[in-house]
């Protein structure tokens, strides 16, 4: 009897072809979309609960005559991913739902459909490779996802199949329309966090916590030392290493480098400001044996930057601290920690906070 | 894999062979416009005459009461919104019940967004019309009711003459949606009080786009458009004259089946409910033990979702439905369950099967098996996170 995979289609071209190739190799595939949000009335070019997405999948499975559902995962994605995505912003922080969306919704949620069905597996178009059991980097450096699959629980690892991590994009658009799945070949690229279509996350925030959230109101911009050189109209607005909506007027272009809550204020100073030698994550999640002190790993702090050498300099009650080589600019609290060992992915965690901070630069007191 | 088992007949129908055979000459040689003046027209226009007159017939009217549309979506609107807009300087409240069709309650929606007063009578736990609620609701101020006759999604029926008979007592127009009605219930237009009614062809073995309401003599009626004069003005634009006559052909085939169908269908439905409640002690059947269709079947097991259940009876070959579906496909609460005042549970782990003509004793026993293991399945799954 073939084996049975449930592949998350999303009606691109990545997922698309990982259910063709599957298709392929001779398993019985059943291609699953997720509903995960009503954008509502108020972007008229999308139609309502991503249709034209859904549609697509539909037909490619058609095309390769798999069954195909549609699974409405709205209710938890809104508590997992959108609540806490607002609820992130508001803290000050710079959150990557995509992380909570892999590790909540696709890889425990829609598993348990896996489960109801009798599937085996678990398969995505994520650019990742399973390597013995482990998840390993993509082989397109610059279509590398691992940087948001770091959290999923350790257990799945051997359902799942990610059957484009070996290609590169183009290599994928190649195999598609080798497929003959023109529907989804060509079709471009959605930078954009799903659930945020236009790009404009405060409309989120204040859909979810009201327009007089003071994570969208007027607060202070400030300096290092504490002088207020500006005003902005939500410290929402702001992430850290940032320069678009900041007073000008400096000697050295100034960047966002702390956000304080509390105060509202949006802090900002130069570039030696931005620089963390060390890093504090929580919500630690291991995909391999767990790292003790004194281990040395690479670490990536945000999606598409370099690695970076780091040591491990303490560990416990879910949190671990790391010693930075060089000094990594733009730690941002909220962001992912991801650590490798070569290729492969050991684990990650949500960043608290840069640690050991150089001297010189701004501690402040909120 | 075993043949596939059909169980969605409330949903739509496979087009009769005796339908399509009757179609087809007018998607051939008799291709005529009803409204032209010479032979192709004449035709064409004998036909549609014709058609009119068999399904008048079939529900105890007159033809000149028949008016064919695009289904029942259509026909409910036009009931709603036609029968709102021709009396709403009098009369200004829109009374239905929360557990219509989405045709009907999105078409008293957009009367109240068009300035009516829009009222819902409560249901009992069965989904039946709470009568002394109905009583206190049909004010002299309404101008119209629409009650659906038979639930497509857990199949309770309403005591549509005694509601029809109360609401004309106190002038009110009254509709009913008889999509699931027809060929279930026995309708004589000629004794029920009602002013206007909706059925549908692809429910009963006619094409999917074919649909006829009957408008009793006299009743004022708006038009949703507006054109030329076919069908007195009520519903311009040329008539699909192939689709009426299947229409017409599949009501008299319904009719004559009428109660050899019903008895079967009940029986079937019946041995299926006895088999669930006795391998699944816990489950609900709703609207059980109220009057009901003899072709729906709506059971909850707790512990379980819609959802997961539907995709693993699908890839065993079983049809089924919940809830209703949204335009993506995906599955959310059904609004009539929750009307119902259904706990949530229960709720969002209804599964409807709807008995047909596709339908043999046969099926019922591999369901019989198939259901309760696959919820004994999705149980122990659901125990063990």
């Amino acid at each position: 009897m073939r084996e049975r995979v449930l592949v998350a289609m999303s009606g691109g071209v990545d997922s698309s072809v990982a259910a063709a190739l599957l298709v392929q190799q001779g398993y019985d595939v059943v291609g699953a979309t997720m509903k995960l949000f009503c954008y509502g009335d108020e972007v008229p070019d999308k139609p309502c609960c991503s249709l034209d997405s859904i549609n697509d999948a539909r037909r490619v499975c058609e095309g390769l005559g798999v069954p195909h559902y549609v699974l409405n995962l709205e209710t938890r994605f809104g508590e997992d991913v959108v609540d806490n995505f607002v609820n992130e912003y508001a803290a000050g922080r710079t959150p990557i739902p995509c992380v909570r969306c892999n590790t909540f919704t696709k890889f425990r949620d829609l598993l348990r459909k896996a489960d109801a069905i009798d599937a085996q597996y678990i398969a995505t178009g994520h650019y990742a490779r399973m390597v013995d059991g482990s998840l390993h980097r993509g082989l397109d450096p610059n279509k590398d996802q691992t940087y948001f699959l770091w959290g999923i629980d350790r257990a799945v690892l051997s359902r799942m199949i990610l059957p484009v991590g070996s290609s590169t994009k183009a290599e994928t658009r190649e195999i598609a329309r080798s497929l003959g799945l023109q529907v989804v070949a060509d079709k471009v690229e959605s930078q954009d966090i799903c659930f945020v279509p236009d790009g404009d996350h405060t409309k989120i925030i204040r859909q979810r916590l009201g327009a007089d959230t003071p994570a969208l109101a007027r607060g202070p911009i400030l300096l290092a030392d504490g002088s207020v050189v500006g005003e902005h109209e939500g410290y929402a607005r702001y992430t850290i290493g940032q320069r678009r909506g900041l007073p000008g007027g400096f000697r050295d272009p100034m960047y966002v480098v702390a956000i304080q809550p509390e105060t509202r204020a949006v802090v900002i100073g130069p570039r030696e400001a931005l620089l963390g030698s060390g890093v504090i994550v929580q919500e630690v999640n291991w995909l391999s044996e767990p790292l003790t002190v004194g281990a040395r790993v690479s670490v990536r702090v945000r999606h598409r930057s370099p690695l970076a050498a780091a040591e491990v300099v303490r560990c416990g009650d879910g949190e671990v601290e790391f010693a930075l080589d060089e000094p990594v600019a733009a730690i941002t609290p909220g962001q992912s920690l991801v650590m490798y060992d070569g290729e492969k992915v050991l684990g990650g965690g949500f960043i608290a906070r840069a640690a050991g901070v150089r001297s010189g630069l701004p501690v402040l007191a909120a | 894999m075993p043949a596939p088992i059909y169980l969605d007949h409330a949903a739509t129908t496979p087009v009769r062979a005796e339908v399509l055979d009757a179609m087809l000459p007018f998607f051939g040689p008799r291709f005529g416009n009803p409204s032209s003046v010479h032979r192709w027209g004449r035709e064409a226009r004998a036909a549609l005459d014709e058609a009119r007159e068999r399904v008048a017939r079939c529900l105890g009217a007159s033809a000149d009461e028949i008016c064919f549309t695009s289904g029942g979506t259509e026909g409910d609107n036009l009931a709603v919104l036609g029968s709102w807009r021709a009396v709403r300087d009098a009369r200004n409240v829109v009374v239905t019940t929360p557990i219509e069709h989405k045709a009907v309650l999105a078409a008293v929606h957009q009367a109240a967004k068009e300035g009516a007063v829009e009222r819902l009578v409560n249901v009992d736990a069965h989904g039946r019309v709470v009568p002394e609620h109905y009583d206190a609701t049909v004010s002299d101020q309404v101008a119209c009711v629409s009650v659906m006759w038979i639930n497509n999604e857990v199949g309770v029926m309403q005591d549509v003459p005694a509601l029809a008979e109360l609401a004309k007592s106190r002038g009110a127009l009254f509709h009913t949606d008889a999509v699931q009605a027809f060929g279930k219930v026995h309708i004589d237009l000629k004794s029920l009080p009602v002013d206007y009614l909706t059925i549908s062809g692809h429910k009963i073995g006619a094409p999917k786009g074919i649909g006829a309401m009957f408008i009793r003599r006299g009743t004022p009626l708006e038009p949703l458009m507006h054109g030329g004069s076919q069908d007195r003005g009520r519903r311009p634009g040329t008539e699909n004259v192939a689709m009426t006559v299947g229409f017409a052909r599949a009501a008299e085939l319904c009719l004559a089946e009428h109660a050899t169908e019903c008895a079967r269908l009940s029986a079937m439905r019946d041995t299926l409910e006895t088999a669930l409640l006795e391998r699944i002690p816990d489950a609900v059947v709703h609207a059980r033990g109220v009057p009901r269709a003899p072709h729906i079947v709506n059971i909850s097991v707790p512990g379980t979702d819609s959802e997961s259940m539907l995709m693993a009876l699908d890839l065993q070959g079983v049809a089924c439905s919940a809830g209703s579906a949204c335009q993506s496909g995906s599955i959310t609460p059904s609004h009539v369950l929750v009307a119902m005042g259904v706990r949530p549970d229960i709720a969002t782990s209804a599964i409807r099967m709807s008995l047909g003509s596709l339908n043999t004793e046969d099926d019922v026993r591999r369901v019989s098996e198939l259901f309760p293991a696959l919820i004994a399945k999705a149980r122990r799954l659901s125990g063990a996170m």
